[in-house]
């Protein structure tokens, strides 16, 4: 199973920016979901950093190992699934970084976040950056770049979509945005200028109504 | 047979040197089902070091099939069952634990169990030992661990029916348990696995010279009875999984010479086997043969088939209420035997209740026994080391 998972390619270093928007946002003292942990770098961090209480969910086993050898509290579950088990409301905070374009069914489990957690964090790379809708027009083929660096026959990123995108879908599925970070060049901003054009990253904190 | 409660005076068997067992003695343990059992003796054996502060003890709890000697290797040179994970350095580290195994009530190394004497005859209960539960025998490990002066532990480990011991000694006495491994077990033993024991047993039922239940038969002129191997062959395809039987076994023959006209019915004895598997299960049902109690396996199975957290508290989340212990919950991808939709329920149930739980689904090939092969150490002591250190 684990001989040819795509592993997620932006190294920490390069998404440092993207944790450090999410820690930002996280108040101290309170419980974290981590859905799609990875190694547990966010949640060992907000461990250290906030004094938060974390979980993790991943399903990939060396990833599930690496969390418990930090001390991270973790389960391996295929969020495809859902959430089934995890009460309602039992978190402050659910996040899903870097994974909700890699989900079979996004819908579902951002409903199932905003069941489980207060709120939710979900960052994303922005398709619509002009850079990336310049490549797709220009050669007229799906492009391959920072944020969607895999060739279209073999990605996780099954989904391309783009800030509009998760800001229409937000207000479909009866939620609403309560803060926007966009992200360029590892440089989050709360104000942009254009930022579906312009963001390669968006971090959307989200609550149900 | 010594008692001895006072461990400071203990020379304490570390990996290296001999193991030792050691016993308790008790003067009754009440039972589930009213009786009063004595007196009762436990064995044990302990590796590492207890800490001044006693706050270092990691019990483990073994299978079915399991006894106290968990690790390090006897004066006659037998390794312990779990020796992969135990030891200076490994999984659980003695340099850093101090590790207790006991052998569980009911069984045949040297605890209490159907071959002990029954004092009123003086001679050994066979199948009228009383019948009893998992709860029955954590009871009797948590005695030990009072007679040993240690009030809280570190952690209580255990895979299969050491798993169903972990739950109990996790929902029963939350006070003293820091936290609990809990690995390919169930909450409540399924239809399937209930099946598989009726038949085990069946197998030891029907054998014409056990069947008397008259454990003083003359073995040396009488051919012993194969109740129990065939039992053993059962058990051991369910431990296994269909593909690592087709790695390990494949098709092989045992003679060049074998083809598919000259095979034998059974004439020559039942014979060793002419498949490689059929040699496999047959060398493990004689070995067991030489080192385990039918009236053991029956009474053992017995406590394994009856228990069920679900129906004993109404529903596991009722069960678990009690929980304070850090857990970690572990499942094997090819175990059909104790699947991880059955460690999922346990983790279910401990997630409503908002405990502190871990759960991980190992991508295994052996089947239900893969946390006893030594080719799976490797990661279970990286979970094992950083969920130990974590607690």
């Amino acid at each position: 199973m684990s001989d040819n998972v795509i592993e997620i390619r932006t190294p920490f270093h390069e998404f440092e920016a993207g944790f450090n928007v999410i820690i930002e946002l996280i108040t101290p003292g309170t419980r974290v979901l981590d859905l799609g942990c990875g190694t547990g770098t966010l949640l060992s961090r907000l461990r250290d950093e906030k004094d938060v209480e974390g979980c993790g969910v991943e399903l990939d086993q060396e990833k599930v190992i690496r969390c418990i050898e930090r001390g991270i509290r973790v389960m391996t579950l295929d969020l495809d699934q859902g959430l089934e088990g995890f009460p309602d409301l039992s978190y402050e905070y659910v996040v899903l970084s870097r994974t909700l374009q890699q989900l079979m069914n996004p819908e579902a489990l951002v409903k199932e976040m905003l069941r489980v957690g207060s709120k939710s964090i979900i960052t994303f790379p922005n398709f619509g950056n002009w850079k990336v809708m310049f490549e797709y027009v220009w050669s007229g083929k799906t492009p391959v770049s920072g944020t969607h660096p895999h060739p279209w026959y073999n990605t996780p990123d099954i989904h391309r979509l783009t800030i509009n995108d998760f800001r229409s879908f937000v207000k479909q599925i009866g939620a609403r945005i309560e803060k926007e970070i966009f992200i360029l060049h590892n440089q989050p901003r709360t104000q942009m200028f254009w930022p579906n054009r312009r963001a390669e990253w968006g971090c959307c904190l989200i609550s149900a109504y | 047979m010594q008692a001895s409660s006072d461990l400071n005076n203990q020379n304490i068997s570390s990996y290296g040197s001999p193991t030792r067992t050691f016993y308790e003695s008790f003067e009754q343990v009440d039972l589930e089902s009213g009786v009063r059992l004595g007196p009762l003796t436990v064995a044990y054996e302990t590796y590492g070091q207890l800490s001044p502060g006693k706050d270092n003890v990691v019990l483990i709890l073994h299978a079915l099939s399991g006894d106290a000697h968990a690790a390090g290797m006897t004066e006659n040179g037998r390794v312990g069952w779990w020796d992969g994970m135990i030891g200076p350095g490994k999984g659980v580290d003695t340099n850093k634990y101090f590790v207790i195994c006991s052998n569980c009530l009911g069984g045949c190394k040297g605890t209490t169990g159907p071959p002990s004497p029954n004092p009123l005859t003086g001679k050994p209960y066979g199948r009228s030992f009383p019948r009893i539960t998992i709860r029955d025998m954590v009871n009797v490990q948590a005695m030990l661990i009072e007679r040993l002066g240690i009030s809280k532990l570190h952690s209580v480990v255990g895979g299969s029916m050491g798993g169903m011991q972990a739950l109990d000694w996790a929902t029963r006495f939350p006070g003293k348990v820091k936290s609990a491994v809990v690995i390919a077990a169930t909450a409540r033993l399924s239809p399937q696995g209930i099946a598989f024991n009726w038949v085990g047993r069946n197998a030891i039922y029907s054998d014409p010279i056990s069947a008397c239940g008259t454990p003083e038969v003359d073995s040396d002129s009488v051919r012993m009875g194969r109740g129990l191997a065939v039992a053993r062959m059962i058990g051991h395809i369910t431990y296994l999984s269909e593909e690592i039987m087709e790695r390990k076994f494949g098709r092989k023959l045992t003679l060049k010479d074998m083809d598919g006209i000259r095979y034998s019915l059974g004439e020559n004895e039942i014979g060793s086997g002419e498949f490689e598997v059929e040699s496999y299960l047959e060398h493990q049902g004689a070995k067991f043969m030489e080192r385990f109690d039918e009236d053991s396996y029956i009474i053992i199975t017995k406590a394994i088939d009856y228990f069920d957290l679900e129906s004993q508290y109404g529903d596991l989340t009722r069960a678990f209420s009690t929980v304070e212990s850090k857990m970690l919950v572990l499942s094997f991808t090819s175990d059909w035997l104790y699947p991880t939709s059955m460690s999922l329920a346990i983790v279910r149930a401990l997630q409503t209740l908002k405990k502190n739980v871990s759960f991980v689904e190992l991508d295994m090939p052996f089947g239900h026994d893969s946390f006893l092969i030594p080719a799976a150490m490797p990661k279970l002591t990286r979970i094992m080391r950083g969920f130990l250190n974590g607690v």
